[in-house]
C-alpha cells in the first residue's frame, strides 16, 4: 500500500442532501491550510487525530485517569481535566469511559474501504442525480488520497463533487479536472487583506484557481459563507456581485448562513472559539442578505 | 318461540321470529340477558341456527343513535355479552362475556338491584360456555403447562395464545353486485340445492335469518331517521332533508341492490358492523364504479362525494377498532383501474382532511401506475398524517404467490389487514392468534430454561451457557427453544379454528367468503378456500443483535466470558458498565453492516421457515410469521430482562422489522439497505417504520421521491412514514394540550402522540429522525 492509499478521514456521511445535488455520500477529510475564525468544523482543521471530551456526560468516575498512558487526564475539584497538549489521541480513554464521554476525531482509511462504503448507495445516486462529495477540512490538502478517491469513483460511474476553499497549487486543480463533475468553491472575502486577517491566507491564489477552473469550463457552484459582523459588508456583497459579472456561466451562487455549532465542538477539543458571541443566523437575516445581493444585481443567488 | 332441533325437516324453517323490540344496551343488561336466554334455549340447536337467533337477540339493540353530522346510519356499542368473530378484550371472541367489567359494575352499584342476581348468574353461566374458555379447555396437557398465561401484556413468558378470529376480508364487491335481495336469492338457491343433495340446509336457513337481522337494522335506522327528520323539520330544514335522505337510502337498500355511491356505502357499512368485519378491503374496487357513475350522471359532485367519504371516515374512526380499520386502495388486479384510481384520490383527500387514527388507509403501488396517486400520497403524508401506508406490489405479489403457494393472479388480490398481516381477499384467513418473544426465548435459553425475571421454569433446559462449546451450540439451543414453542402455537391456531367451527358458523363471514356457499359449509367448518394462520414474532432485531454481540465478544474475541455476561445481564449492567459498552459497540442491524445483518437474516430465516413448515404438521393451508407491531414491542419489552445487545431490563425491544431504537446510526440509505435484506416471501407481512423530517418533504421532495423509488426497486415491501421533528415531540411531551395533532405510527397503528404512555413516547423519541 502506497502512502496515498490512506487518508485521514474525519467522517463519512451517508444520505447527505446538502453538499451538492441529489442524494450523496460526503467524505470529510481532516486538515485545512486555512484557519477561518468562524469555522463550523474546528475538529477538521488539524491534520492529526484529536481527542474530544464532552464534560456533560462525565461522572468523574476516574476510570479514564487510570487508563491514560500519557497522564493527560486528572481530576481537579471533582471535575475531570484534559491536558490536550499531552494527549496523543491513543484512544485508551475512549474504551475506558463507561459514559462515552470521549471520542477520537480522525481515522486512517484506505481508498478501497471508503469506496466500498460509497458504492453501497449507488442506486440512490443514480435515481437522484447524486454521488460522492469529498469535503473537509480541505480535501486538496490530502491531494493524492483525494485524487485516488475521485478516480475510483469515476471508474464506478459515480458523480463527483469536491468542496474546496481553493487554496492549493493550481496544477493540482488541473489534475483533478477529469475526475470532478462539480466544484463547490468557497468564496469568503473580497478584500485580500481582510481575507488574510480572517483566514490566515491571502485570497490571491484562491482567485487564480477560480479563474483557472472557470476557463477550463468546469462546473462551479460558488459558496459564500456570510458571518454577521465579519463579512456581511457592503464591499464584500458587491464583491460577490462583481465576481458573478465576471463569471456569468457559474452553475450557481449560494449563500451559506452562519451556524454557531462550531463553538461547542471547539471547546470539546480544547480550542478557543473566537466568535463565541455570534448567534446562529436567523432565517430572516439570511433572506435580507439575499435581497441585498439581488439589489446589487446578483439575480441567480440562492441559500445553500 | 319454537325450539329448533336438527331433526326439523327441510323447507321453510319453523322459526317463529318474534317482533324485534328496539331497546338498546341500557346499563341494566337487558340485551345481554336476552342474548344469554336465547343461547340457552338454542344450546342444542344447529350451531348456525343458534348463532342466527343470538344475532337476532343482540341486534339492533347494540346499535346506537345517528349523530348530528352523520350522513350514514351505523354506530355500535357492543354489550358485555355477545357474539363476535373478533375480540372484545383479551380473551373475548366468538360467544364472549366480559365478567370483570360486569363484576365491577355490580360493585360500583351500577346495576338495578332487582337484576343483580340474574346478572351474576349470567356471568357465571358464561364462565365455561364462552368460546375462549372452550378453546383453552381443549389444550393438551403439556401445551397448557408451557402456555400458562393468556396475559401477554402483563406477564413474563416466551409465547402466548391470542383469542380471536381477526382479519376477515369479505367479498364486499359481491355484496354490491347482489345487494340484499340478490344475496337472499343466492342463499335460497343454495338451500334448495342442499336440501336436494342432502347437504346442510340449516346453514342456509341461518344465513337467511342473518340477512333478516341486517334488514331489521336497516329498518330500525330508517324509522329513527324519519323520526329525527320530523323532529327537526322546523328548526333545521337542511338536516331534516339529510335525515330523510338517510331514511330513503336505507329503504332502498332493503329492496334492491345499491345503485348510487350513497347506497353502496350505507350497505357496506351496516354489513361490516353487524358482521363485526373490521377491515374494509379493496374499497376502490367495490366503490370506484359507483363514484364514477354518480359523477358522470351528475348525481354527485366531487365535493359532495368527499363529504360522504368524510362522514364514513368519521364513523370508522369513532368505531375505534384500535388496530384494524384498513381501507386498501390502488394496486394490481383491479378490473376498474380508471374509476378506482379516481376513488383512491378521493380517499386520500378524505384521510388528509379527517385527522383521525382510522381508517388505516393503505395504498398499493406498482410500476406504471398513475403517478398522481403517489404525488397525492406524499402530499398527505407530508402534512403529518401517517397515511397512506404504502405497499409495493412489484415485490409483494411475487412474494405472496410464493409464500401462500398461490398463482400470481390470486396473489394480486392480497390485502394487508390489522397491523399488517397479508391475506388473499375473501379467499383466505390468517388470524394472528399467537405471539412469540424471540428475545425472551434467547434469555430463557441462556438461563438454562429459567426466566430470570420470575426465577421459574419458562422453557426447555438445554444446558448451561458456559457449557456451550461454541456459538453454533448456543445457536442450536436457541433454535430448539423457539421451535418448541412454535409447535404449540401452530397447534393452538388449529384448535382455535376447530373450536370456532364447532361453536358457530360466523354467518356474515361465511356468506361472503369463497367457497362457503358453494361447499355448503361454514367458514371454519370446511367452507373457506384457504384456512391459514399467522404467528406474531417480537424482539426479532433485539434477539439478532444480542446474538451478534455474544458471537463476537464471547466466542470470537473472547473478551467476555459466559459467566461475566450472565452476571452483567442479571444485574442489569449495574457495576458492569464496561461490558455494556462493549456490547453496545458490536455491530447492529440497520447499518448496512454485513455481520449484523447476516445474523438478522439467520434469525429471520429460521423462525419464518420453521413456522412455515407447520403446515405439514397441522391441517392449516399456511402458517406464517408476521413481523408487525402495535405497542407489543414495548409491552413485552417490559417483561424482558437486560439483553446482550446492551438493552436495559424491562425496556422496549425493537419495533417490527426495524433496527432497534437509536441503533441505525449510519443514516437512512444504510437503514433501507438493511431492511430490504430479509426475504419477504417466507412470511406474511412485515412493517417498516420510517420517520422523516418535515424538511425532507418540504425542501427536498425530488430527493425524497428518489429515495423511496430506489428503496422500492431494491425490494422494499412497505413503508409507514411519519413526518415529524424531534423538537415537536419534545414540546408535545411538555405541553400535550397543544400537540394533539401530532400522529405517530407505533408500529402497526397510528396514535395521537400525546395519548401514548411516557415510555412509548420516549421510545419514539429515541428512534432516529432523518
Ligand atoms: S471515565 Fe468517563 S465518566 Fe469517568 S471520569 Fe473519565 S470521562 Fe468521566
Ligand atoms: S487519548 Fe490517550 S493520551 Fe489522550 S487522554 Fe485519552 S488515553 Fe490519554
Amino acid at each position: 500500500m502506497s502512502f496515498a492509499d490512506t487518508g485521514m478521514v474525519l467522517d463519512i456521511l451517508r444520505f447527505s442532501l446538502h453538499d451538492g445535488p441529489g442524494i450523496r455520500t460526503t467524505v470529510f477529510l481532516k486538515g485545512c491550510p486555512l484557519s477561518c475564525k468562524w469555522c463550523h468544523n474546528p475538529e477538521s482543521q488539524s491534520y492529526k487525530p484529536q481527542l474530544s471530551f464532552d464534560s456533560s456526560k462525565c461522572t468523574n468516575c476516574m476510570e479514564c485517569v487510570v487508563a491514560c498512558p500519557t497522564n493527560s487526564l486528572s481530576s481537579v475539584n471533582e471535575k475531570l481535566r484534559v491536558n490536550f497538549n499531552l494527549c496523543n489521541a491513543c484512544g485508551d480513554c475512549v474504551d475506558a469511559c463507561p459514559r462515552d464521554a470521549f471520542k477520537i476525531y480522525g481515522k486512517l482509511w484506505t481508498v478501497n474501504d471508503v469506496i466500498s462504503i460509497v458504492l453501497k448507495d449507488h442506486a440512490y445516486y443514480k435515481k437522484s442525480g447524486g454521488g460522492l462529495t469529498v469535503s473537509g477540512g480541505e480535501p486538496m490538502a490530502q491531494f493524492e488520497f483525494t485524487l485516488e478517491l475521485l478516480e475510483a469513483a469515476k471508474t464506478h460511474n459515480v458523480h463527483t463533487c469536491i468542496e474546496t476553499c481553493g487554496h492549493a497549487p493550481t496544477d493540482r486543480f488541473a489534475q483533478l479536472l477529469n475526475y470532478v463533475d462539480l466544484f463547490l468553491f468557497d468564496y469568503k472575502e473580497t478584500d485580500p487583506d481582510e481575507h488574510k486577517l480572517m483566514t490566515g491566507v491571502s485570497n490571491r491564489l484562491i482567485l487564480e484557481n477560480l479563474n483557472f477552473l472557470y476557463n477550463e469550463k468546469a462546473n462551479i457552484i460558488l459558496r459564500c459563507p456570510i458571518i454577521p459582523g465579519v463579512n456581511d459588508t457592503k464591499s464584500h456583497l458587491s464583491g460577490i456581485h462583481a465576481l458573478t459579472e465576471k463569471y456569468p456561466n457559474l452553475t450557481a451562487i449560494e449563500v451559506l448562513p452562519y451556524h454557531s455549532m462550531g463553538k461547542g465542538k471547539a471547546e470539546r477539543i480544547g480550542l478557543n472559539f473566537e466568535l463565541s458571541d455570534i448567534a446562529t443566523t436567523a432565517p430572516e437575516q439570511a433572506s435580507q442578505w439575499l435581497s441585498k445581493l439581488k439589489e446589487y444585481g446578483c439575480e441567480e443567488v440562492r441559500l445553500g | 318461540m319454537a325450539k329448533l332441533t336438527d331433526s326439523n325437516s327441510a323447507g321453510e324453517p319453523e322459526i317463529a321470529v318474534q317482533p324485534t323490540t328496539y331497546n338498546s344496551s341500557d346499563g341494566a343488561y337487558t340485551t345481554e340477558l336476552k342474548f344469554t336466554e336465547t343461547y340457552k334455549r338454542f344450546t342444542d340447536a344447529h350451531p348456525a341456527i343458534r348463532e342466527a337467533m343470538c344475532l337476532k337477540a343482540e341486534y339492533p339493540s347494540y346499535f346506537t343513535a345517528i349523530r348530528d353530522d352523520d350522513l350514514f346510519a351505523g354506530r355500535i356499542k357492543h354489550g358485555r355479552v355477545g357474539f363476535s368473530m373478533d375480540e372484545w378484550g383479551p380473551t373475548a371472541f366468538g360467544y364472549y362475556c366480559q365478567p370483570d367489567e360486569i363484576m365491577k359494575a355490580i360493585e360500583d352499584g351500577l346495576v338495578p338491584p332487582e337484576r343483580k342476581d340474574a346478572i351474576m348468574e349470567m356471568a357465571a353461566f358464561w364462565k365455561h360456555e364462552d368460546t375462549s374458555s372452550k378453546l383453552r379447555a381443549s389444550y393438551p396437557k403439556e401445551m397448557a403447562e408451557y402456555l400458562p398465561s393468556d396475559d401477554w401484556m402483563g406477564s413474563s413468558g416466551i409465547a402466548f395464545p391470542l383469542y380471536r378470529l381477526t382479519g376477515a376480508n369479505v367479498n364486499f364487491k359481491e355484496l354490491m353486485v347482489l345487494g340484499i335481495p340478490g344475496l337472499l336469492r343466492k342463499i335460497r338457491d343454495s338451500r334448495a340445492k342442499a336440501v336436494q343433495s342432502g347437504g346442510d340446509h340449516r346453514l342456509f336457513e341461518a344465513m337467511e335469518i342473518a340477512v333478516d337481522v341486517l334488514v331489521d337494522v336497516c329498518k330500525y335506522y330508517q324509522k329513527t331517521a324519519e323520526q329525527k327528520a320530523a323532529d327537526v323539520r322546523i328548526t333545521d330544514s337542511k338536516r331534516s332533508a339529510e335525515l330523510l335522505k338517510i331514511a330513503t337510502t336505507l329503504e332502498m337498500i332493503t329492496v334492491s341492490k345499491p345503485k348510487t355511491l350513497r347506497e353502496a356505502i350505507q350497505l357496506f357499512w351496516l354489513y361490516s358492523l353487524v358482521g363485526d368485519i373490521r377491515n374494509y378491503g379493496r374499497m376502490d374496487v367495490y366503490l370506484g364504479d359507483f363514484y364514477a357513475n354518480d359523477l358522470r350522471s351528475g348525481m354527485l359532485s366531487e365535493e359532495e362525494a368527499l363529504k360522504l367519504l368524510q362522514s364514513l371516515w368519521q364513523l370508522m374512526a369513532d368505531r375505534n377498532t384500535r388496530v384494524h380499520g384498513r381501507v386498501i386502495i390502488g394496486g394490481m388486479g383491479r378490473p376498474n383501474i380508471e374509476s378506482a384510481d379516481k376513488f383512491a384520490l378521493l380517499a386520500m383527500e378524505a384521510s388528509r382532511t379527517v385527522k383521525e387514527i382510522e381508517p388505516q388507509l393503505s395504498l398499493r403501488i406498482y410500476q406504471g401506475m398513475n403517478p398522481e396517486l403517489m404525488e397525492k400520497a406524499l402530499e398527505v403524508i407530508g402534512e403529518g398524517r401517517t397515511f397512506p401506508i404504502i405497499y409495493n406490489d412489484d415485490v409483494n405479489i411475487p412474494a405472496v404467490a410464493k409464500g401462500f403457494e398461490v398463482s400470481i393472479s390470486e396473489a394480486e388480490q392480497y390485502v394487508p389487514f390489522g397491523c399488517g398481516e397479508y391475506i388473499i381477499d375473501h379467499k383466505s384467513f390468517g388470524t394472528p392468534s399467537g405471539v412469540i418473544n424471540l428475545l425472551k426465548a434467547l434469555e430463557v435459553t441462556l438461563h438454562n430454561g429459567k426466566d430470570p425475571l420470575t426465577e421459574k421454569v419458562a422453557g426447555l433446559a438445554l444446558g448451561e451457557f458456559k457449557d456451550f462449546k461454541d456459538f453454533e451450540e448456543l445457536w442450536a439451543a436457541y433454535k430448539r427453544q423457539v421451535e418448541f414453542f412454535v409447535d404449540f402455537m401452530a397447534r393452538q391456531e388449529e384448535l382455535e379454528y376447530k373450536v370456532a367451527g364447532e361453536s358457530a358458523a360466523f354467518l356474515f363471514a361465511s356468506m361472503l367468503y369463497d367457497d362457503c356457499m358453494e361447499r355448503g359449509k361454514a367458514i371454519f367448518s370446511g367452507g373457506i378456500h384457504c384456512l391459514g394462520g399467522t404467528l406474531e414474532t417480537y424482539g426479532n432485531t433485539s434477539a439478532a443483535d444480542s446474538l451478534t454481540a455474544i458471537k463476537q465478544l464471547v466466542y470470537e474475541k473472547k473478551t467476555v466470558t459466559p459467566e461475566e455476561l450472565l452476571a452483567a445481564l442479571d444485574s442489569n449492567f449495574v457495576g458492569h458498565e464496561r461490558i455494556r459498552k462493549e456490547l453496545r459497540e458490536c455491530p447492529k442491524y440497520g447499518n448496512d453492516d454485513e455481520a449484523a445483518d447476516d445474523m438478522l437474516l439467520r434469525v429471520h430465516n429460521h423462525v419464518c421457515n420453521y413456522v412455515r413448515d407447520q403446515k405439514k404438521k397441522t391441517g392449516l393451508h399456511s402458517y406464517s410469521v408476521v413481523i408487525i407491531n402495535n405497542s407489543a414491542n414495548t409491552l413485552m419489552g417490559h417483561q424482558t430482562a437486560a439483553s446482550a445487545d446492551g438493552r436495559l431490563s424491562k425496556t422496549f425491544m425493537n419495533n417490527g422489522n426495524a433496527p432497534s431504537s437509536g441503533n441505525d446510526a449510519e443514516g437512512l440509505t444504510a437503514m433501507l439497505n438493511s431492511i430490504v435484506k430479509p426475504d419477504p416471501s417466507i412470511h406474511a407481512g412485515a412493517v417498516q417504520n420510517m420517520k422523516f423530517s418535515k424538511d425532507l418533504f418540504v425542501n427536498k421532495r425530488p430527493e425524497l421521491k428518489a429515495l423511496l423509488e430506489t428503496y422500492f426497486e431494491k425490494g422494499g415491501t412497505q413503508a409507514m412514514i411519519t413526518v415529524v421533528s424531534k423538537g415537536d415531540l419534545e414540546k408535545a411531551m411538555q405541553n400535550p394540550g397543544n400537540y394533539r395533532h401530532i400522529f405517530v405510527r407505533v408500529g402497526g397503528f397510528s396514535a395521537r402522540f400525546v395519548e401514548l404512555d411516557r415510555d412509548v413516547q420516549l421510545d419514539i423519541l429515541s428512534r432516529t429522525l432523518y
